[in-house]
């Protein structure tokens, strides 16, 4: 009873637990995924804090703020100050390096390779594969040859890789021995004066002469030691033919292309790369170089080689020598590459450049449909012309006076890691001048003003220029009561010396009637002009008085009721050998009659008959019928009117 | 036991499903209420719909009016349905009431605009179709309206909406009526206009004819052609704020195509973000475009012999840094910089940050430390007794590696040997 009871007991129990576990696998997920170990990089911590630094507007930039006297006020401070620093840094490098004994001991615990000095002379003596190796690494390419020499007279064979690292050294460093490696500031020094636009192409033009110096020799080396190879591969091919095309020796390359077609040997994919960017130099025509190009693409398809980013960008490249045909094929061959999953997430440079060929209307349209294609999207650079996206975009805009787009361009700018693409400096100059001109060009005073206290001068040093584009912005939307503010920003970013500029600001302020508060500041604001005239840098007198700027200053304190200054203003034309205008004397003696001061009214009678200027018996009539004049006064007024009348 | 269990998961189960089931009644209702407004909406509009077709003659409202028929039938059933709900509430017609009034008010407004409008436009001799374009987005002007409002007119019983539609039925009555004088002669309203506007000038007759002449001859132009011509009008139809809605009934965008072109740079303002949008759905964006078909897809690459970055890589790569902005710009960006270079201690990520050279020990080596208590101690004994308790604190301290805790044992070790004599002596 009790062993069937247990049993019947058992039975059920199986049962049910069967059941359970049948349902609970039809409630439960199947799978239990679980997810894989995230790994993170090195600076994982460190790039999210950097996240939540945003830029701040009242701030110089971070390399300035270790020491507040070195913050630049002046762009052609920043230059100096950035500058300095680097070069600071490369004496340093220079020093350790050229004199590494001094600089042995390691204090680092964890030792630490970059701080120690590097290596500059060749280790291995013995001629050998691995000397040979060795001053390859370290770009010797003359001793590298003469070791390779050694080697070959001695007997020894040297492989046919190092071969071709030692055939890529030479055509790469054009058989000359490579000089100090610049670091990326100093290449600024050659670019000067960051005043305005379009010198972009200065600093382009001198890099290219550069390179130009050095151009590839028959016979060099490179085609020696091509020539000593008895089985050259496909490696040592490309090698020679993009040394050429580095070099300028671009129908060379062409022919060193067909040798290796009939060594029966494919090209590689750099090969193409080279050949396609020398293939509209060695064509006249542009449908000519087209076609060129489209043969090799062809013929890239033929040996099954498969383009990369590179290609493409050197098809577009090529294209922007194409003239017409450029902006027509840039497309398709966009679309190529897309075709091929060719990461083209970096669409910006390559469209940039065959809008740069085409004409201002088509400039945009293209513009708008790459910012439509990026906008929101982060870039990483590519290649080095992807530096000049954002000025060429904001070029545009400013060409087309399209300010919708600009501020697209600029917000993409400020996604993700997209501020690198901005350039050096330099470029950033232009970007933001472009942009600020722009500004000031097309928005309404108010938000010129907010990007202005944002902009400038944090990341932007106005030139003078650009200050004058602001002055004739605040004249236009009436806001003229902005002026001594802008002048002190002016007086601070050192332009305080730029004759034009001042003038215009005196203009402007002279020009209208303000009211009463605002006529003070402007007074202030001129008596300041007036020390800067006054003073002059370290004796030499940067400013010389105009009789436009007189009158325009003296007129602006004769408005604010400064008559006092303005009197002694009026002295300076004599000094300085100029002549006031009729108007302003008439203005000054209205204002010298409210004040009641008759002697002050004669003498300037006497100046005006000084002068010799023919409203003197006018300014005479007025004198003797609005003031009250003793007896004295009366004859030396008709004395100078005689003497006037005489004159005449 | 297990049954109840099963009982018990069985109900709960059962509770989902009815919980899923009562769910889905209310889901429909809000379809239906969310539904509700869209389907009023053409009703109202119809009106409307059919004054622009005797206005513009063009096929297109033709087809939206027999849309608009064809809607007709299912608004029916909507609104019985709505009906059927039985969820009318007085605040809700009075909101719909105030909606309506606000309709017709504006409405009212552009009709009353129109004629001013259109003398205007006369006198830029643009004639007719300027009205037309007027009149398309005045239409556009209303659906946009519509669109609107549907948040604060949600359900509606016919009867209520019946008193504020009749004004605007009568209303655009009244503008069918007009518009269907254009079939064969021109407006007299306009003819007036015209007559106004002539006498301004000082030829008067001649300009009158001249002006009306244009009329008929833009009565035959095409309209699509019209509607591309809109470009005199751009100030008055900006002034409008038209807010176009890119639905299949406002096919003609008059603003779109308007572009001011004064200088030879040319100003391309009155784009707007739904402009833009338009444009790229119009036109398919050029990066979708042809290609050049030279290469096939699935190509695969040669397998090249990769030996490592190449000085022409290195080169590259120099050159993209050079171009690009390097410099930090903040104080965390330089350390990024320096712990790439590997001058800054890397902060940590995890918590095995540092322990680069223990990481292959396991834990055991370095808790169970006996094993070192070898043959070389004694085995009991006060000596005995302190290496024990030097185990046990090694054993808890972690900033030794394994190996400075063999050391320190090995310490104690030759330590204790050299004191051999001592300890002997010591009877220890």
């Amino acid at each position: 009873m009790a062993s069937s009871c247990s049993q019947a007991l058992r039975h059920h129990v199986c049962k049910s637990s069967r059941i359970l576990r049948i349902h609970l696998q039809k409630s439960w997920p199947k799978e239990i995924v679980i997810p894989k170990k995230k790994t993170w990089s090195k600076e994982a911590v460190l790039q999210a804090l950097a996240s939540t630094v945003k830029r701040d507007p009242t701030a110089s930039d971070s390399r300035f703020q270790d020491d507040p006297y070195l913050t630049p006020k002046t762009s052609s401070e920043f230059k100096l100050f950035s500058l300095s620093q680097e070069s600071g840094r490369n004496a340093a490098k220079y020093f350790i390096n050229t004199y590494p004994k001094y600089f042995q001991k390691d204090y680092a615990q964890p030792h630490i390779p970059c701080l120690m000095p590097e290596t500059l002379e060749a280790q291995i003596e013995e001629a050998s594969e691995a000397a040979l190796i060795e001053r390859i690494r370290m770009r010797k390419v003359k001793a590298a040859v003469d070791l390779y020499d050694q080697l070959l007279q001695a007997g020894t064979s040297v492989s046919l890789d190092v071969t071709n690292q030692l055939l890529d050294l030479i055509c790469f460093c054009g058989d000359h021995d490579p000089t100090q490696e610049n670091v990326p500031e100093q290449r600024n020094e050659e670019t000067e004066d960051v005043q305005d636009e379009p010198q972009a192409k200065k600093g382009r033009a001198s890099k290219a002469s550069g390179l130009l110096k050095a151009t590839w020799k028959e016979n060099n080396n490179a085609g020696r030691i091509f020539a000593l190879l008895s089985e050259p591969n496909t490696h040592s091919y490309s090698a020679l033919i993009r040394g050429m095309v580095k070099y300028g020796a671009y129908s060379k390359a062409f022919s060193t292309y067909t040798d290796l077609l009939n060594n029966r040997l494919k090209a590689d994919v750099h090969t193409f790369n080279a050949l396609i960017i020398a293939a509209p130099e060695v064509k006249e025509k542009y449908n000519e170089k087209w076609e060129l190009i489209v043969d090799l693409l062809k013929q890239m398809a033929e040996q099954k080689v498969k383009p990369n980013l590179l290609t493409l960008n050197a098809v577009l490249k090529a294209l922007r020598r194409c003239g017409t045909l450029g902006k027509s094929q840039a497309f398709p061959v966009i679309s190529e590459m897309k075709a091929l999953s060719i990461e083209t997430h970096n669409h910006a440079f390559p469209i940039m450049l065959c809008s740069a060929g085409a004409p201002i209307q088509g400039q945009t349209d293209i513009l708008q449909e790459v910012m439509n294609e990026v906008s929101g999207k982060s870039f990483t650079a590519q290649d080095p012309d992807d530096a000049q996206f954002f000025i060429t975009a904001m070029r545009i805009c400013l060409d087309t006076k399209d300010m919708e787009q600009a501020y697209r361009v600029h917000e993409l700018l400020g996604v993700g890691e997209n501020w690198r693409l901005l350039g050096n400096d330099f470029q950033q100059s232009i970007y933001y001048a472009r942009f600020f001109s722009l500004l000031c060009m097309m928005e309404n005073i108010d938000v010129m003003l907010k990007w202005y206290r944002d902009l400038v001068p944090s990341v932007y040093y106005p030139s003078s220029n650009v200050m004058r584009d602001l002055l004739q912005a605040l004249d236009t939307d009436n806001r003229l009561d902005l002026i001594p503010q802008i002048w002190k920003d002016i007086k601070q970013l050192g332009h305080a010396n730029r004759q034009n500029l001042v003038e215009e600001l005196l203009t402007l302020m002279a020009r209208e009637k303000h009211n009463q508060e605002v006529q003070e500041s402007f007074a202030e604001c001129a008596l300041d002009i007036k020390k800067i005239y006054d003073t002059g840098d370290r004796g030499k007198v940067l400013l010389s008085w105009t009789a436009g700027s007189l009158i325009d200053l003296i007129s602006v304190l004769l408005a604010a009721h400064r008559r006092q200054d303005a009197w002694e203003m009026l002295k300076l034309f004599k000094t300085h050998n100029r002549v006031p205008s009729e108007e302003l004397l008439n203005k000054f003696l209205t204002c010298v009659k409210e004040a009641g001061e008759v002697n002050q009214a004669v003498e300037l009678v006497q100046i005006s008959a000084g002068f010799c200027l023919p409203e003197t018996p006018k300014l005479i009539q007025r004198v003797q019928q609005e003031f009250e004049l003793t007896e004295q006064q009366r004859n030396m007024l008709s004395d100078l009117e005689i003497q006037t009348f005489n004159s005449d | 036991m297990y049954r109840r269990l099963l009982i018990n998961i069985y109900q709960v189960r059962n509770g989902l499903i009815h919980t899923q089931n009562t769910r889905l009644p209310s889901t429909k209702c809000k379809e239906r209420e969310s539904f509700a407004p869209v389907i009023w909406a053409p009703c109202t509009a119809r009106p409307l719909g059919t004054s622009s077709i005797s206005f513009n003659e063009n096929k297109e409202s033709s087809t939206s009016l027999s849309e608009d028929k064809e809607k007709r039938p299912e608004e029916n059933e909507a609104k019985e349905e709505v009906n059927t709900d039985g969820q009318k509430s007085t605040e809700m017609n009075e909101c719909t009431e105030i909606s309506n009034a606000t309709l017709a008010s504006q409405l009212e407004t552009e009709t009353v605009d129109k004629p001013e409008d259109s003398k205007q436009v006369e006198k830029t001799k643009s004639g007719k179709e300027s009205l037309l374009e007027l009149l398309g987005a005045m239409k556009v002007e209303v659906t946009t309206v519509r669109k609107i409002r549907p948040s604060k007119t949600p359900r509606m019983s016919e009867r209520a909406d019946q008193e504020p539609m009749e004004s605007a039925h009568s209303m655009f009555q009244h503008a069918t009526a007009e518009g269907s004088q254009q079939h064969g002669t021109l407006n007299p309203a306009l003819v007036a206009a015209v007559s106004a506007a002539a006498s301004t000038l000082p030829n008067r007759h001649q300009a009158e004819s001249e002006l009306l002449k244009q009329l008929r001859k833009h009565e035959a132009v095409p309209d699509t052609q019209r509607r591309a011509e809109g470009q005199n009008i751009g100030h008055i139809i900006a002034d409008m704020k038209v807010g176009r809605r890119t639905n299949g009934r406002s096919n003609a965008r008059p603003t779109s195509q308007i572009r001011f072109d004064d200088d030879g740079k040319g100003y391309t303002q009155d784009r707007g973000i739904t402009g833009e949008l338009d444009a790229v759905r119009r036109r398919k964006s050029p990066f979708t475009s042809k290609r050049l078909n030279i290469f096939t897809a699935g190509m695969e690459q040669d397998t090249l012999s990769d030996l490592g970055p190449t000085l022409w890589d290195i080169d590259l790569a120099n050159q993209i840094i050079q171009a690009t902005n390097q410099t930090p710009r903040n104080g965390f960006e330089e350390m990024i910089q320096w712990t790439k270079d590997g001058k800054l201690w890397q902060y940590p990520i995890n918590n095995e940050a540092g322990l680069e050279e223990e990481a292959s020990v396991p834990f055991h080596e370095h808790v169970f430390l006996e094993k070192h208590l070898d043959e070389s101690f004694p085995r009991q004994g006060p000596v005995r007794h302190f290496m024990e308790l030097v185990i046990t604190g090694l054993a808890k301290n972690h900033q030794l590696t394994v190996q400075q805790k063999k050391e320190h044992i090995d310490w104690f070790r030759d330590y204790f040997r050299q004191k051999d004599d001592v300890l002997k002596e010591a009877e220890a």
